[in-house]
């Protein structure tokens, strides 16, 4: 996919117009070609653009749809144009905030200030919270302290090292997030490869499996709690706004704290940790079984790193300070509350500079966040979410996937194939609120769906852009795009039998 | 960024690990084994998208690979390739060395190069740059770089159809289409086999004809002609086409071993008999079309088809 996030295609349009200026010289021929050319070249680039455009006018001109209201085709068309952009990404994907932003005020003739507020929510908070900890966290260098625990306990098989990869990532990234986990554990892994072999070619199979340790186990564990990813936060704000109701204790459940939120999704991370290895090892059966030389030089090099500093156990307090709150006060003052306040006591105790937070944070994504969950909002509002659902619905109906089973492996596979061509995130804010009005039109439980959609957006394995642990990895230059779809595919099937299996003998002992 | 000397031969060759990139660095060894030529060993790295990894900005990660002691991707095949023009006799561990950071808006590692300056002037320079796309980023440099020859490898999933040629065309599809200078697309690129030049009898085709004489003189590869007509009738012509191409070149010094005569359809014909050569040089066609990008010319279609390397002169 091209980016044009510093003018690139300008200048590259520019360029064509300067090379091209011999031609120019040459008559009334080179005047039409040669800015044709440019201009081509820059549409091209753009065409997904024009495309959600073009789309979205038709939609905005066809006839209304039977039981859709003309403000739920506007966020019909709005939201389709949404899923293109950000699928195809043909502009930096919080340019697509700004333009729902400004859809619904021009578009749907919402008041500009309603629209501000609906931006600020408390998912919101806790992802611009839990992005400040994050780069918080990771600047404290904990990692190599991590490294070497894993490695002491692990023994010199690659098997071990690699499941007890899986299991430290998966652990951190259930409480801190996957991006937090992946971004210190990648070092780990990346070095475990060097010292194993300097040529690329000899270490290819072993880098695969270490690297996908890593990712695969932050991605199966960023929903084993609400703090593990932004798209849990989403969902649990979702069946706060749509369920629940302060005066109706039949609603009450529908506030999901995180006590709860673990008890139905933490197993389903556990149960996965040894698939993962098993997954790994069979697709890339790595030639070294047994990685001592590189175990025994990379406990040499973190030997000497000393005892914990004031800065380490001040970073420890910290976060078991967060944890107890998420885990104890987050259903009284909110997950985001929390996470804020954790950010705040990092830069209060002088932990993390605010020049490094402010480095480290892409406030684009929460942005990003803001308007989908935004927009999310609106297709409940305008009745959108609701028509999609019935439709959905009466397409599942011929094939008998309209209740129980049937559906949830549908509403699994449709929530999977979304994760994998945009963010996680995104796709639980997209899917949210289609996802639980079907859960209400098939009288179905919205807790059952809703963490259906939301486990499910973790089955993001088979791209290099569907979760931020695959990117990052990816960025170390060991992986290909086509090792993703190999593992991938097997993980997917996995995970699927997994959450299919809880829900239909696990979930029920809960609800 | 420093005026490139224009007297200079400057050779750009792009590494991105590959077999092929190697072998077209070995080649550009070769071509570039005077004194009056640079050559620059240049490894593109995507801007990391924040975006993408869940909003924690990937240049935290990169800092945390660095302070590890772990180099940015790219950093090893660059110098993989230095060790291999230091085999070659091209480069040694006197030359003088001067390293170069350009802050780059996206990225703080930026671009980094290192610039290896021998006592005589001659140039080779392991450049790690950033750019928003892969194809972006090799365009700046050969476009800024004022460079004469282009080397990429052939990538893997070269698009042939005409569709996903426009739609989604492949890395050095796009160079081969945008560079500004010529670029030759390696393909299991041999040496020694020797350039096999293609001509028309145009003015054009003979300039081309002459201008890769001279490089192909400087590795001292063996230069062969060849045209092709549609019909046997036509064999006079093609036998002065050849005549006054061969004059053209021997002209400027160089000697043609061989020159080719065939009749039929001139892809194919070309493709079948350039299979033997190390590359065969084709001039893409002056005439400029409205639909550049359904490029259809000849060049094109031979680039396409040929198993091996092939050299589109501008």
């Amino acid at each position: 996919m091209e980016h044009d996030t510093d003018g690139t295609l300008l200048r590259t349009a520019r360029s064509a117009l300067v090379t091209g200026q011999g031609a120019l010289n040459k008559g009334w021929h080179g005047l039409f070609t040669i800015p044709f050319r440019a201009w081509l070249t820059y549409l091209m680039a753009r065409r997904w653009l024009f495309i959600a455009f073009a789309v979205g006018a038709v939609m905005l001109h066809l006839p209304v749809p039977e039981g859709l209201t003309p403000e739920g085709m506007i966020v019909l068309s709005m939201s389709v144009m949404a899923t293109i952009l950000f699928v195809t990404e043909p502009v930096p994907l919080p340019t697509v905030a700004l333009l729902l932003v400004v859809g619904e005020v021009l578009l749907l003739g919402r008041a500009s200030s309603d629209v501000a507020r609906s931006l600020m929510s408390d998912s919101v908070l806790f992802i611009m919270g839990s992005l400040m900890i994050a780069v918080a966290v990771v600047k404290q260098k904990l990692d190599r302290r991590l490294a070497f625990l894993i490695v002491r306990f692990t023994g010199t098989r690659t098997a071990n090292v690699c499941m007890g990869i899986t299991l430290v990532s998966g652990v951190l990234a259930s409480f801190v997030g996957e991006h937090t986990v992946a971004a210190m554990m990648l070092p780990v892994g990346v070095t475990l490869i060097r010292l194993t072999s300097d040529d690329p070619a000899q270490v290819r199979r072993l880098a695969a499996v270490l690297l996908f340790s890593i990712s695969y186990g932050a991605s199966i564990a960023g929903v084993g709690t609400p703090s593990g990813g932004a798209r849990n936060a989403i969902m649990i704000g979702y069946w706060h706004q749509f369920f629940y109701n302060v005066d109706d204790p039949a609603t009450w459940k529908y506030a999901v704290d995180y006590m709860r939120w673990m008890m139905f999704a933490y197993p389903l991370f556990l149960i996965q940790v040894p698939f993962v290895t098993a997954v790994l090892f069979i697709t890339f059966k790595p030639k070294q079984k047994n990685i001592a030389r590189a175990v025994v030089r990379l406990r040499a090099q973190l030997a000497d790193q000393g005892s914990m500093k004031i800065s380490d156990w001040s970073t420890i307090a910290i976060f078991v300070v967060v944890l107890i709150l998420w885990i104890f006060a987050s259903d009284s003052i909110g997950l985001g509350i929390v996470a804020i306040l954790g950010a705040a006591a990092f830069l209060v105790v002088g932990l993390v500079g605010w020049e490094e937070i402010n480095n480290g944070v892409n406030w684009g994504v929460i942005l990003l966040y803001a308007a989908v969950i935004s927009l999310g909002i609106q297709m409940k509002e305008t009745g959108a979410a609701l028509w999609i659902a019935e439709s959905f619905l009466a397409l599942l109906q011929p094939l008998g996937a309209d209740h129980g089973f049937g559906l949830w492996a549908a509403v699994l596979a449709l929530t999977t194939a979304v994760t994998n061509t945009m963010s996680n995130g995104a796709a639980v804010a997209v899917l949210g609120p289609i996802v639980l009005k079907l859960a209400v039109a098939a009288g179905e439980d919205p807790l059952v769906l809703g963490f259906l959609t939301a486990v499910g957006s973790a089955f993001a394995y088979l791209t290099v852009v569907g979760t931020p642990a695959c990117t990052i990895v990816y960025a170390s230059g060991y992986l290909k795009t086509t090792d993703f779809l190999r593992a991938g595919w097997k993980m997917v099937i996995i995970s699927t039998i997994i959450t299919l299996f809880a829900a239909s003998m696990y979930w029920p002992l809960l609800l | 960024m420093d005026r490139p000397d224009e007297k200079r031969f400057r050779i750009l060759v792009c590494i991105d690990g590959s077999d092929e990139c190697y072998r077209g660095l070995r080649y550009a060894a070769r071509l570039g084994g005077g004194v009056d030529a640079d050559i620059c060993l240049l490894f593109v790295r995507p801007v990391d998208q924040g975006l993408r990894s869940g909003g924690l900005e990937a240049r935290v990660v990169r800092e945390n690979l660095l302070e590890w002691g772990l180099e940015l991707p790219g950093t090893k095949h660059l110098l993989k390739g230095q060790e291999i023009l230091t085999e070659l006799g091209l480069m040694s561990d006197d030359w003088a060395q001067q390293t170069v950071h350009v802050d780059k808006q996206g990225d703080p590692l930026g671009d980094n190069s290192i610039v290896y300056t021998s006592s005589n002037g001659k140039k080779v320079t392991l450049k790690l740059e950033v750019a928003p796309d892969i194809v972006g980023g090799i365009l700046e440099e050969a476009e800024g770089g004022g460079y004469d020859l282009l080397i990429i490898g052939a990538s893997e999933r070269w698009q042939t159809s005409i569709i996903k040629t426009i739609w989604d065309p492949a890395v050095a599809q796009k160079v081969v289409a945008r560079a500004p200078c010529s670029v030759i697309v390696a393909r299991e690129l041999e040496q020694g086999r020797g350039h096999l030049i293609c001509t028309d009898g145009t003015e054009n085709a003979i300039d081309i004809a002459r201008k890769d004489a001279i490089l192909a003189s400087r590795c001292d590869c063996p230069i062969s002609l060849i045209t092709v007509v549609p019909e046997s009738a036509n064999e006079a012509e093609g036998a002065d086409i050849l005549l006054r191409t061969r004059q053209a070149i021997e002209e400027e010094g160089p000697e043609v071993v061989d020159s080719l005569l065939k009749t039929g359809q001139p892809v194919e014909e070309i493709v079948r008999a350039g299979a033997k050569y190390s590359v065969i040089v084709i001039g893409r066609s002056n005439k400029r079309r409205k639909w550049w990008l359904f490029e259809t010319d000849i060049a094109y279609q031979i680039l396409e088809r040929a198993e091996n390397s092939v050299m589109i002169v501008k």
